[in-house]
């Protein structure tokens, strides 16, 4: 799986397109809301973040469709396969994550961090098998974008109070937001945790799902 | 080369090629007393040890090698698209040694059947049965674009567990039998299509399994290309492996085992 | 065999060899000789062997190996009633042949 994951790696990180994109979006949805309300960056920064890396995992996934059933017949189980590319995914979200962490550290002190590592943490957890999902639902890259971009969108107009808000998958991160940036009761941290780890059993299931699915052994094939 | 260097490299090209080891000794012993007599130099009288043997080979027809134990059996292949059947109670049984060629129109089904057979496809009705490693190549696709081939070799080479020098080796000597260096570092969405399905084949290939399945893939490639795919599904044979192509392309028929016309 | 003389010697030189294993049994480099000696100029081993190798496979020839008192053993060939029957088909069939071209020439090329 460690051959996979170092592969799905070097893919990304030879997309320059993809890099930049993935560094610079988050820092615009960042700077975009830095005059605002205090602490409103922090909270589009985190959507950012989400976004960029569930694109490039959405990218990553529409890449590896043509190599995986080949990659099967060469003796990988199909978890060694989407395994290895979210581990990529992630690495990818933590580096990402790491500078505007940092950033938001010297930016905005007044702020809860250790809420916001994790909302961040949360967010990449979440956004890579988002990605994957996605791709192998709509095959095609340009249904998925718009997809995600619908998402996002969902998130920063829908209302956080209101319960529909709760099935957008990034729900979690105004609700932790809010502690952090806010500084209320822990109520608003422990939904928050709740929603997000669900989120992410529930993607990870569906990425699982879906490539034992879409890579398994045919009942008609016998190797012996 | 001297004269008994000659012989050998002789002598190692037609076992290569399968020759009968009775023929192989009388040819060579004919080339040896040829030489003696005419005090000719043997690249000069016969030219290169390798093209003699090919020229033999020409002529004496290969050694039928008596085929092996089954490989590859499909049987009673049924699949249809909607409305449309594609394949209606196709039987396939290729053995080790044997090379099958599938034919037929384009729309056919042939790619159906291949894909079938290596398991990426489920038929409607019927079974295959596989028995060793398999290899499949498809018409074109199976790359990534933004890897170099190093790296892809490496990635298929991990899952036959083979460690990444050695399937680094591997990928690179079997490209140069296609007159493709692999070593130039560029990512696969960077090559030709020809050098592509090169890519594709050596992925293939790749940890030497027992059943090769190929889906026309000489796709862009040159004549010279052809020609050397083909010599390699022959030596292929002649190491027992068992392979099937996909092929519209007529001209190497008389030498293929079996033919199965959709 | 390049260029012209080469591709008219493809068409005959199996039939030539025939013809010459006609006169009597040989082995390979004394063929070659003959060939030499008769103006078709030096045929080399390469050339030779896989043309007598197909002679033998399509049953036109047979061979034998024959210990020599001096040098090494030989690998002699002798022709088949099957091949002198096509000898002289081919025979005939090339000397109509050769009568046409040369009707053809005449025409051209003043004598």
């Amino acid at each position: 799986m460690r051959v996979v994951a170092e592969m799905a790696l070097r893919e990304i990180v030879r997309r320059r397109a993809v890099l930049l994109i993935l560094l610079l979006f988050p820092l615009a949805f960042y700077l975009s809301r830095r005059g605002d309300h205090l602490g409103q960056s922090v909270r589009f920064v985190c959507l950012g973040v989400g976004w960029a890396l569930s694109t490039a995992a959405l990218f990553a996934g529409g890449a590896a469709r043509s190599m995986e059933p080949r990659l099967r017949l060469s003796g990988y189980r199909t978890w060694h396969l989407f395994g290895g590319r979210l581990l990529a995914l992630w690495t990818v979200g933590v580096a990402i994550a790491a500078p505007y962490l940092l950033l938001i550290r010297l930016d905005q002190p007044q702020v809860r961090h250790g809420a916001v590592a994790l909302i961040m943490a949360l967010t990449v957890a979440v956004s890579a098998p988002l990605g994957l999902a996605i791709s192998a639902v709509l095959p095609r890259e340009l249904e998925g974008t718009l997809v995600l971009l619908a998402i996002v969108a969902l998130q920063m107009v829908m209302d956080p109070a209101g319960s529909a808000s709760r099935l957008l998958p990034f729900w979690f991160s105004r609700e932790i937001g809010t502690y952090a940036i806010d500084h209320t009761d822990g109520g608003y941290l422990n939904r928050g945790v709740a929603h997000g780890l669900g989120f992410f059993a529930l993607l990870l299931t569906v990425v699982a799902v879906g490539a034992a699915v879409r890579l398994r052994r045919r009942p008609h094939l016998r190797m012996l | 080369m001297n004269q008994d260097a000659w012989l050998t490299a002789l002598t190692d090209e037609l076992r290569r090629h399968g020759v009968d080891a009775g023929v192989t000794r009388h040819v060579v012993a004919e080339a040896a007393s040829h030489l003696s007599d005419s005090g000719e130099p043997a690249d000069s009288a016969f030219g290169a040890p390798s093209a003699y043997a090919r020229a033999v080979v020409d002529s004496v027809g290969r050694a039928r090698r008596p085929a092996g134990e089954v490989r590859l059996r499909a049987t009673d292949i049924y699949k249809r698209y909607g409305r449309r059947p594609v394949l209606s109670g196709v039987e396939l049984t290729v053995r080790a040694g044997q090379v099958a060629a599938i034919v037929g129109a384009n729309g056919s089904g042939k790619s159906t059947l291949l894909r079938i057979c290596a398991g990426l496809v489920s038929p409607d009705r019927g079974t295959v049965e596989v028995h060793g490693a398999l290899g499949y190549c498809p018409q074109d696709g199976g790359t990534s674009d933004f890897l170099l081939p190093d790296e892809h070799f490496v990635l298929v080479g991990a899952g036959r567990g083979l460690g990444r020098d050695v399937a680094r080796a591997d990928g690179r000597g079997r490209a140069a039998a296609l007159d493709w260096d692999a070593g130039t570092a560029r990512p696969a969405r960077q090559l030709s299509g020809g050098t592509r399905q090169k890519l594709n084949l050596v992925m293939a290939e790749l940890g030497d399994p027992d059943v090769m399945l190929l889906d026309e893939p000489y796709q862009g490639f040159d004549r010279g290309s052809y020609v050397d795919f083909w010599e390699r599904v022959w030596s292929w044979r002649d190491a027992g492996k068992a392979i099937v192509v996909v092929t519209h392309l007529l001209d190497r028929l008389d030498r293929v085992d079996l033919v199965v016309e959709l | 065999m390049d260029g012209r003389h080469g591709q008219w010697l493809r068409g005959v030189l199996d039939l030539c060899v025939l013809a010459l294993l006609a006169r009597r049994e040989s082995y390979g480099y004394e063929i070659a000789q003959a060939l030499d000696a008769a103006g078709l100029g030096r045929i080399q081993g390469g050339t030779l062997y896989p043309i007598l190798l197909r002679l033998q496979r399509t049953g036109l020839v047979v061979a034998g190996w024959r210990e020599g008192d001096a040098g090494p053993a030989r690998k002699y060939y002798r022709l088949t009633p099957e091949g002198a029957e096509a000898l002289r088909r081919s025979a005939g069939e090339w000397d109509g042949f050769a009568d046409a071209v040369g009707r053809i020439f005449r025409e051209v090329v003043p004598r």
